[in-house]
């Protein structure tokens, strides 16, 4: 057991939190642990190097591609993933939950599966699964080393597996367009293209890129999978105390993005942020970061902010009134220069004014739990929802639940 | 007399955001880097600190009619 480092500053209030992240001298220190998957990944790197390669990725995340995948690949996707589970009237919202988001992931990261069948998504979700495992490993109760290894492995089969080929495929799609063979709208728009496309300024080794795309596939599946099942725990609690809301989660995608902006609010993916001070760093309250030190954003408190939020901070409340400026997600897909690049495809746009429905962007995981409730999801009273025993972070590890009409 | 707007270039990492939430008063250049359409945006103040405030990398910057920095933090 290591002994606890007192060369730590935590920060539990909102202002202070914003200021942090907005902090140049503040660098990435969430996944030190985990470098098996994170090491030169972008959430990780700092400085010039980060704003290269952020400049590059985020054309990969620009409203118009949202768009295309909420509105045409996204529905699909989901009707293909939940038809066997409402057939068969019931499902484990974890399970469903990380298989719909990889769905998307994928297509995001720039990962194909070619054969199209279940097998080859089951491989496909169990490396993402380990991927998962590597990410959060400060928070793994298990034995870090052995998990290590067996990330390691893995990746290595992976790569061979579903990422040379995606590879190959796109340095063809890629030189097909500059020879004028086909337009380049018909150039996928993921993550690995825009890498491929760019390769030359950005310089990556392929060991990078194969940890960048693993990353952009886990964190597209997880965070968005851990949203969704936790956003149908809190509104099936809403509706059972309000029930005359019943009838919004069915047909109000505005209600349900609220809800679902509550949920991430009180739920941030990892419960608290962490930087190490580059040099001596002051926060506009007065709070000092010595350098080398490391800062804790606990955002499980930020979030909770009664400052911000009022006195009812830690309650779930889909009516609650903000501040001006006050995301209704709190800091939860952080801030400045590393806030989250899939925000606004997870969580859709912060509506303002008045709302074009037809244009508005609800946010994927909006759509896939609005569907859902459609489904008339419900817990399963015979199999309670159970806590995962093998990470500290508060993730549900089952959530059986019924679909279908009632009896 | 509105905000006048100007955008950092070095600190841009393109996210963006400034032209999804005001495709009226920012643009991308070739190099996908935001810059304003112009300089006094034809948009209410408190929607162009809204932008401001939306901005990662804190490329944004207002300064009002009396010539001073508008803190967007």
């Amino acid at each position: 057991m290591s002994a606890p480092t007192l060369d730590v500053v935590t920060i539990v209030s909102f202002a202070e939190a914003r200021d942090a992240y907005r902090q140049k001298d503040l660098r990435q220190a969430l996944y030190d642990e985990g470098e098996v998957i994170m090491a030169d990944v972008l959430v990780n790197l700092h400085g010039d190097e980060h704003r290269r390669r952020r400049r590059v990725e985020n054309r990969s995340f620009r409203r118009e591609t949202f768009d295309l995948y909420e509105r045409h690949l996204f529905p699909a996707a989901i009707e293909q993933t939940l038809a066997p589970y409402i057939a068969a009237g019931k499902v484990d919202l974890v399970h469903l939950g990380h298989e719909l988001m990889l769905n998307l992931a994928a297509l995001t990261a720039g990962v194909d599966r070619p054969q199209g069948t279940a097998e080859e998504t089951s491989r496909l979700y169990d490396y993402t699964m380990l991927f998962i495992e590597g990410a959060t490993l400060a928070h793994s109760t298990k034995d870090k080393d052995e998990q290590r290894k067996c990330i390691l492995e893995g990746l290595v089969q992976w790569d061979q597996e579903f990422l040379q080929p995606s590879i190959s495929r796109r340095r063809q799609a890629l030189a097909s367009a500059a020879a004028g063979e086909i337009p380049d709208s018909e150039v996928p728009k993921d993550v690995l293209t825009t890498l491929l496309r760019y390769e030359d300024e950005l310089e990556l080794p392929h060991e990078v890129i194969r940890r960048e795309i693993a990353f952009v596939l886990l964190a597209g599946a997880h965070t968005s999978a851990t949203a969704f099942v936790r956003a149908i725990d809190h509104i099936l609690s809403w509706v059972d105390a309000h029930p005359e809301d019943a009838h919004k989660v069915l047909e109000d995608p505005l209600f349900v993005q609220r809800c679902i902006h509550e949920t991430v609010r009180l739920n941030p993916s990892s419960p608290v942020g962490q930087r190490w001070a580059l040099s001596d760093v002051t926060l506009k309250s007065g709070v000092r970061i010595p350098k080398g030190h490391k800062l804790v954003i606990d955002l499980a408190a930020v979030n909770r902010d009664p400052e911000v939020f009022g006195p009812t901070a830690a309650d779930f409340d889909p009516y609650r009134e903000l501040p001006q400026g006050v995301g209704p997600f709190g800091l939860s897909f952080g801030g400045g220069m590393h806030v989250c690049i899939g925000q606004d495809l997870a969580a859709g746009v912060v509506p303002s004014g008045d709302v074009d429905t037809d244009k508005h962007l609800f946010g994927l995981v909006t759509s896939a739990v609005q569907r859902m409730f459609n489904e008339g999801v419900r817990r399963n009273p015979e199999q309670p929802p159970q806590w995962d025993a093998n990470t500290a972070r508060p993730y549900w590890g089952t959530y059986p639940v019924l679909l279908g009409a009632s009896a | 007399m509105p905000y006048t707007v100007s955008v950092d270039k070095d600190v841009c990492i393109s996210s963006g955001k400034c032209v999804a939430d005001a495709p009226t008063a920012f643009r991308l250049d070739d190099d996908e880097l935001s810059e304003p359409i112009d300089p006094s945006p034809p948009l209410p103040d408190a929607t162009l600190l809204a932008v401001a405030r939306n901005c990662p990398s804190g490329a944004i910057a207002l300064v009002d009619e009396q010539g001073q920095s508008v803190d967007v933090d």
